[in-house]
């Protein structure tokens, strides 16, 4: 317990000193702050863009659209950032060696998996929540009411995700070598998914709807019951992920 | 009493026997040096003392504790620096030496106390930077201080020497000689002027033999054959002369080195004398009469032979 | 356009965060040259005009190795 809580410690150390922390939260806020202003602002945007004669005009945006501009941006670059950021948690210290003495001291393996998660998972949650803190705010303040339904539900499910490529990340780096194999191998993986989300009646199994039908939640489109079995299979395969990686990490070579 | 004990080890990698029958012991308080060139077999000994290779037969005892493969309970006596140590460059050495202390389960005062000793004892007490500013020497510095921590029976170096100047080789070598106080020193090198320096025992590790193996007094004393060389002024006759000395009873080789004859007496009390007189009464101009003691590179040179 | 003045105050947060992200990568990049892969040019081009992902992409993939 003492070696776990001694190697959490160096994992938030390590994620402040490397600066992923500081990358995390500026591209986090960004995204908080640009949806809001992005959705508002889209009927100027679209009106310098009109041609003389051809009159667009598309609806008074609503928090909603504040909402959408949120989703879209955190589910596609800002999960992408999150992979980057965090795709080489774990390959750069085997690659370096650095394991090495730790694990000759006494440091058991599945502690490494274990605290290396759990530090993640933390920064992924904080950082999640701060930009939709400051998305509710903005929204708040632009279009008046920052209450949508479902929202929170919503939220949680893009979180989960976040874990399921966390815990993707670590299964993929445990058996592979290199810096980047871990990384390419989820987001190959990452690639099956939405290929396999072409397929309505594979939509119950996918993971990745728990990143593709959040604004659907909101409008309404989708229901919190069509997400329940989505939560569960991914609850799982988290789950299952961190499980196989401890285990294969075990007999690695070092 | 023995804090390390191989007997009748072996290990093969593949057709190639590596080790072959390898038993040596180390006692308590000694500066140990493993010698060898490269791809003799030492790391490779050293992983099985550390338990992180398997020996095909023999065994290895660690403070009288069987080494088994894998379950490295006897590891908890043993200080281990690799031969290129790998640190968190984002880390200053004395937040490193907390990690490792609180991964090995010490308290908080007792990690406090050793990492101020042995930041001291290696020499990097006041360095404040980030390991990712440090020189080779620092790194390896650092790395003894890490084996030390736990305070272990023993300190298993691989080659702490060999990628440094001559500074950092002097300043590491003094460390591991101070070390002594506080543990038993088991270092591994190629470069044996750094055996001369510290070491009290000697083991050489040829063909996954010990070829040679004793205190290192003990070893140039046994093996002690003055070498004398000799210049002349004329080097007309070097051949001659480099037949007629090899007859004589009390020489036990002559070589030819470019205009010298080095002459190996077999009997050091009177041989110098000996070898004086027949050259006074062959009367040749003698230009040099040098007399050379054996070093361990010589004996080395002998021995890989 | 009176209306993006109008919303200036939420507007400079975020180009002054992306000036941030851009500029740092730039000066990062430019004291160390000897990048992964690719070559300095590429990533000069990729840091300034790639919005946000780029000098994210830099900084987690691109960069040389710290030690």
């Amino acid at each position: 317990m003492r070696s776990y809580i001694a190697f959490c410690k160096k994992e938030v150390l390590e994620n402040l000193r490397t600066h992923k922390v500081l990358i995390l939260m500026i591209v986090f806020l960004l995204f908080g702050m640009m949806s809001p202003l992005t959705a508002k602002l889209m009927p100027e945007i679209f009106k310098s863009l009109a041609l003389d004669g051809i009159v667009i005009t598309i609806p008074e945006p609503t928090a909603l659209d504040a909402y959408a501009q949120f989703f879209k941006n955190t589910s596609q670059m800002g999960l992408l950032v999150v992979l980057l950021v965090f795709g080489g948690m774990l390959s750069t210290e085997i690659t370096k060696g650095t394991l090495i003495n730790m694990v000759t001291k006494g440091l058991s393996r599945h502690v490494v998996i274990l605290a290396k998660f759990t530090v993640a998972s933390i920064l992924w949650t904080l950082t999640l929540l701060a930009s939709f803190i400051t998305t509710f705010g903005y929204t708040a303040y632009l279009f008046g009411s920052g209450i949508q339904p479902n929202l929170l539900f919503s939220i949680f499910c893009l979180w989960l995700f976040g874990l399921f490529l966390l815990a993707s990340l670590l299964f993929f780096s445990s058996f592979t070598s290199g810096n980047f194999a871990g990384l390419a191998l989820t987001a190959v993986s990452l690639l099956i998914l939405l290929l396999l989300d072409i397929f309505p009646r594979l939509h119950a199994l996918n993971p990745i709807t728990l990143a593709s039908l959040n604004t659907a939640l909101l409008s309404g489109a989708s229901q919190i019951s069509d997400l329940t079995l989505p939560v569960g299979v991914t609850l799982g395969l988290t789950v299952l992920l961190l499980g196989s990686s401890m285990m294969v990490f075990r007999r690695r070579k070092l | 009493m023995n804090v390390l004990s191989l007997k009748n080890v072996s290990k093969r990698f593949g057709s190639l026997k590596v080790i072959d029958g390898l038993s040596f012991d180390v006692e308590e308080g000694i500066v140990f040096g493993f010698v060898g060139k490269n791809g003799a077999g030492k790391t490779t000994t050293m992983k099985m003392i550390l338990g992180l290779l398997e020996c095909d037969s023999g065994t290895i005892r660690v403070c009288d504790e069987e080494v088994t493969f894998g379950e490295t309970a006897t590891n908890r006596h043993i200080g281990y620096l690799p031969d290129v140590p790998e640190f968190y460059g984002y880390m200053k050495a004395k937040e490193y030496l907390t990690l490792c202390g609180e991964i090995t389960g010490l308290s908080h005062t007792q990690i406090r106390a050793r990492s101020g000793e042995l930041l001291n004892l290696v020499g990097l007490s006041g360095v404040e930077r980030k390991i990712s500013t440090y020189s080779r020497g620092m790194k390896q510095r650092l790395g003894i201080a890490q084996a030390l921590l736990n305070s272990p029976k023993l300190l298993i170096c691989d080659e702490p020497t060999s990628a440094l100047d001559p500074i950092g080789r002097s300043e590491i070598l003094s460390i591991l000689h101070a070390a002594k106080k506080y543990t038993t020193v088991l270092f591994s090198t190629h470069i044996l002027s750094d055996v001369e320096r510290i070491c009290d025992r000697v083991g050489i590790l040829n063909d996954g033999k010990l070829m040679l193996e004793g205190d290192l007094s003990d070893i140039k004393s046994r093996h002690r054959e003055n070498t004398v060389t000799l210049e002349f002024e004329s080097t007309h006759d070097l051949q001659e002369l480099h037949r007629t000395l090899s007859d004589l009873p009390f020489v036990s080789s002559v070589e030819t080195q470019n205009r010298a004859l080095l002459v190996r007496l077999s009997d050091t009390i009177d041989g110098n004398q000996r070898l004086l007189e027949h050259l006074t009464r062959s009367k040749l101009m003698l230009l040099k009469f040098e007399v050379g003691e054996p070093t361990l590179e010589s004996l080395f040179m002998e021995i890989i032979k | 356009m009176e209306k993006i003045i109008e919303y200036l105050p939420f507007l400079i947060p975020i180009i002054l965060l992306e000036l941030v992200l851009a500029f740092s990568a730039l000066i990062h990049l430019l004291k160390h040259p000897d990048v992964k892969f690719g070559n300095k040019t590429i990533w000069i081009f990729v840091v300034l005009l790639v919005q946000i992902i780029g000098p994210i992409l830099y900084f987690t993939i691109g960069r040389s190795d710290q030690s």
